[in-house]
């Protein structure tokens, strides 16, 4: 069985290889579509610049190499595991993902969680209320979350939480003033992630109580229930032990789905909270022309996408017995 | 040698400074040691090689750790600063710096000529973006002994002498620097320096940490302990952070003029506008002068009357501005650079005027009451700068000029104005520095006409005269003459309306009360804190 699993696993690893490859010539391709060059910005922000500043500048970043050299040099490098340097930060772009890559992930799962257990709590509250004001008020709920926009429920609760009541800290990952360690930087980090992760689930939440909602409803037609009932189970024990398990699947999907949005998702609750994570590098260095840390964050999403939906299946197998691996 | 003579002694190098601050921001009550500044810098550096870029959120920080040779008073004389006193030779070619004697790098190494030389020749000279140009007249520097620095010029080069603050020419220490690529150095986000702090972490997204430098050279300074500078992107949360005291203070207008208006009113904020007399922004339109129809001075002078510079200051911008009266900021006013009398294009019938130029240019209305169509690019740099379009943009409707905005990101725009010159008007903002030479002379000299390098010469205008003016400008040692120079240039500058100057830009600092004595001089909050401190 474990052995079954492994190959399975390993499988899809070698697989993902050629579509990691595919993805990273198809963003090289794109960004070399944007005008302008790293070299523009960077003596753009100095406000000032000499034309031989400028010629210096594209040399050190490689800027007069023809494109087709620079993919090959690039895809290359890739395949060593080499994901190169970005010359705007003055770093190579292994080092500054790696830095951002805690925090992104820090707060992606914090939501996932959240999002997903709540979700899947409040759907099958609903569905059990179903038509009734439970339901109808769950819904709403959802509804009205979904529909507002994400920057602007983070400043909200900025402004009610961090300004008007003081109870959260306006934005960023620690306080910075303080220098903590040990556990009171952990309950500390753990307070400044309390509102950017409360806003991005407030998000994500309406789509997975839906889900949850309508799987429960479709799922308790099914044979499986009737045949609970007809031993003789409460609607309780029916919903807790049949019915979750099943309904659960396709909350599940659309996770591993979601799990690429939210890097995206993040961008702006990043933004808006000065959290320090990857999808604000990304927004960041796409408006530099930092091309090279740009691709390096597209693959390791990618890689990211890919693991995460590795996962899901694996958890489609646990879930339901029936599901094979192969 | 004569010129500018001055001395002062170490330790009492920073007098002739306090004398010159007006007194609302000397510092109430005695300085009290201690406490951690938050400041609030935005964007996040990209680096702190701020001897290869002179970008605003690098100097901000850097200036902490580095010093230069002089600073500034509030009327853009130079003080003393790393170098105690300074001669300049008859000619103007020969410029002697003494140096403060026990300066220490971070490291424990001293500071001496050889840094000096090591800084200006090998580093500013070749890979500054600015320096190339203000140091091109410096041949060699001799170092006769470690405390003098004798700077050899093939040219007078009077410009030079306001490029040696520690945001502009920042000195570093030749023993660290001296190995290695200086273009991509290991040391470069960890910079050693002379500085009054000594730079602990950068955690990339969110601070940078500075400790207090226990061994600075100006005894009993700095009082500050520490200063983190906070990275936050969003503008509406640094004005939060401001708001809840989790950040003393934000400039370089991080905080949006809208939110400005609603923080001063607060008991524990202030506001203000100096500290930035060394920048001198001006907000102005551009025109594509090589192509139809702003090829035409007739057709620009038109544009210039149509804008109604108080409108836009005040609805726009929030009341932070001046009307601008041509390409020399009245901040040079003292040192005698600046005149206004140019002609006025400020005037109530400006639009009849405007009219009747367009008339005369031979652009009669059409169909519609329009003369001509054209695209009105929008400068990538925050909202501001669209209200600004959609202002001109009625505004040239009125004059029978039928114009459509065209937004795009930073890297897009600049390639389209300043490489491929495919624009017809857009709207800009340039800082004219502290010197002609260093902030002015580029957006109008034929020299520098140069395609690829950005914020230079991009309506591609030049006269003869204008260059003649310039260049003999920048080798006039003697002050009047200078001016009278400078005077004759922005009056045909005017005239001829390349650009068209519709205000100087006020940048805002908003700081917590308890915030003292970081306004010293006109680098603002480029300066290097020593004198900052926290009310307890």
């Amino acid at each position: 069985m474990l052995i079954a699993k492994l190959r399975f696993a390993a499988r899809r690893v070698l697989l993902a290889a050629p579509t990691l490859l595919v993805i990273v010539v198809l963003n090289f391709g794109l960004l070399q579509l944007a005008p302008g060059d790293a070299a523009d910005v960077l003596a753009g922000e100095a406000g000032a610049a000499t034309p031989e500043y400028m010629v210096q500048l594209r040399q050190k970043f490689g800027l007069d190499q023809p494109v087709y050299v620079r993919l090959a040099k690039y895809v290359g490098n890739i395949a060593s595991f080499d994901l190169g340097f970005s010359f705007r930060h003055n770093q190579p772009v292994a080092q500054l993902i790696l830095a951002r890559l805690g925090p992104t992930l820090l707060l992606m799962v914090s939501v996932l969680l959240l999002a997903v257990g709540a979700g899947v709590l409040l759907g099958a509250l609903a569905a059990r209320h179903l038509n009734r004001w439970q339901d109808n008020v769950i819904s709403l709920v959802a509804v009205l979350t979904y529909a507002t926009p994400v920057f602007w429920a983070g400043l909200m609760l900025i402004v009610v939480f961090s300004v008007k009541l003081g109870w959260f800290p306006t934005s960023g990952m620690e306080a910075v003033a303080a220098f903590h360690t040990g556990w009171t930087r952990i309950a500390d980090i753990a307070h400044h992630l309390v509102l950017p992760a409360v806003t991005l689930t407030l998000f994500y939440l309406a789509l997975y109580t839906r889900l949850m909602r309508a799987s429960i409803i479709e799922q308790s037609t099914m044979d499986y229930v009737t045949t609970a009932r007809a031993k003789g189970l409460n609607e309780r024990q029916v919903l807790l032990w049949h019915l979750l398990r099943n309904a659960c699947l396709p909350v599940l999907t659309m996770a591993g789905v979601q799990a690429g949005a939210l890097l995206g998702g993040a961008v702006v609750v990043e933004t808006v909270f000065a959290w320090p994570g990857l999808g604000l590098l990304a927004y960041d260095s796409l408006f530099a022309r930092d091309l090279n840390l740009l691709l390096g964050i597209f693959f390791v999403s990618a890689c990211l996408v890919v693991a995460v939906n590795l996962a899901v299946d694996m958890l489609y197998a646990l879930l339901d017995p029936r599901i094979e691996l192969r | 040698m004569r010129v500018a003579r001055r001395t002062a002694l170490g330790v009492l190098s920073a007098v002739p400074l306090l004398c010159a601050v007006p007194a609302y921001v000397v510092a109430q009550g005695t300085p009290q040691a201690g406490g951690t500044l938050v400041m609030v810098v935005q964007p996040e550096p990209p680096t702190l090689a701020s001897y290869q870029s002179t970008s605003g959120p690098i100097g901000q920080v850097a200036t902490k750790v580095y010093e230069g040779l002089l600073e500034y008073d509030f009327e853009l004389k130079p003080q003393p600063g790393l170098a105690r006193s300074w001669s300049v030779s008859a000619d103007g070619k020969t410029i002697t710096f003494m140096l403060q004697e026990g300066v220490k790098f971070h490291d424990g190494k001293p500071f001496t000529s050889e840094d000096v030389k090591f800084t200006i020749l090998d580093v500013l000279k070749k890979t500054h973006p600015r320096g190339l140009n203000t140091f091109r007249a410096v041949e060699t520097i001799d170092t006769p002994n470690p405390l003098t620095a004798v700077f050899r010029l093939s040219e007078p080069a009077p410009y030079m002498l306001m490029a040696l603050s520690g945001y502009e020419s920042p000195m570093l220490p030749k023993h660290v620097f001296g190995t290695g690529d200086i273009a991509k150095h290991p040391s470069a986000d960890r910079p050693v320096g002379t500085g009054p702090f000594r730079f602990v972490e950068w955690q990339k997204g969110q601070f940078m940490r500075f400790d207090r430098n226990p061994d600075y050279w100006k005894k009993g300074r700095p009082y500050l302990e520490r200063i983190v500078a906070r990275f936050i992107a969003d503008g509406s949360t640094r004005a939060a952070a401001l708001e809840t005291q989790e950040a003393h203070i934000a400039g370089f207008s991080a905080v949006l003029p809208v939110d400005v208006r609603r923080l001063e009113k607060m008991p524990h904020i202030a506001i203000t506008t100096r500290g930035y007399e060394m920048q001198s922004p001006i907000v102005e339109l551009d025109f594509n002068t090589k192509a139809k129809p702003f090829d035409d001075a007739k057709v620009r002078q038109a544009v210039a009357y149509a804008v109604d510079r108080k409108f836009v200051i005040d609805n726009v911008w929030f009341g932070f501005g001046r009307p601008a009266t041509g390409p020399i900021n009245s901040n040079f006013k003292a040192t005698g650079l600046y005149t206004s009398d140019v002609t006025n294009y400020n005037v109530p019938n400006g639009v009849d005027v405007a009219n009747k130029l367009l008339d005369d240019a031979g652009y009669a209305r059409g169909a519609g009451g329009v003369r001509f169509e054209i695209v009105h690019d929008v400068t990538p740099y925050g909202e501001e700068w669209r209200r600004f379009g959609e202002y001109v943009q009625q505004q040239l409707a009125k004059i029978g000029i039928k114009a459509t905005l065209r937004y795009e990101d930073v890297p897009t725009w600049l390639r389209r104005v300043y490489t491929n010159y495919d624009y017809q008007l857009t709207n800009n903002w340039i800082q004219t520095l502290a010197d002609p030479v260093i902030g002015v002379h580029r957006l109008y000299h034929s020299k520098l006409i140069r395609a690829g390098t950005v914020f230079v010469n991009g309506t591609r205008w030049s006269t003869p005269e204008t260059d003649s003016l310039m260049d003999r400008a920048s080798v006039e040692t003697d002050a009047k003459k200078r001016a009278t120079l400078y005077h004759e240039f922005q009056k045909r500058v005017v005239q001829e309306s390349p650009i068209v100057f519709v205000h100087e830009l006020d940048f805002v600092t908003v700081h917590s009360k308890r915030l003292q004595g970081f306004l010293v001089s006109p680098l603002g909050i480029y300066a290097n804190f020593d004198q900052a401190w926290l009310q307890k």
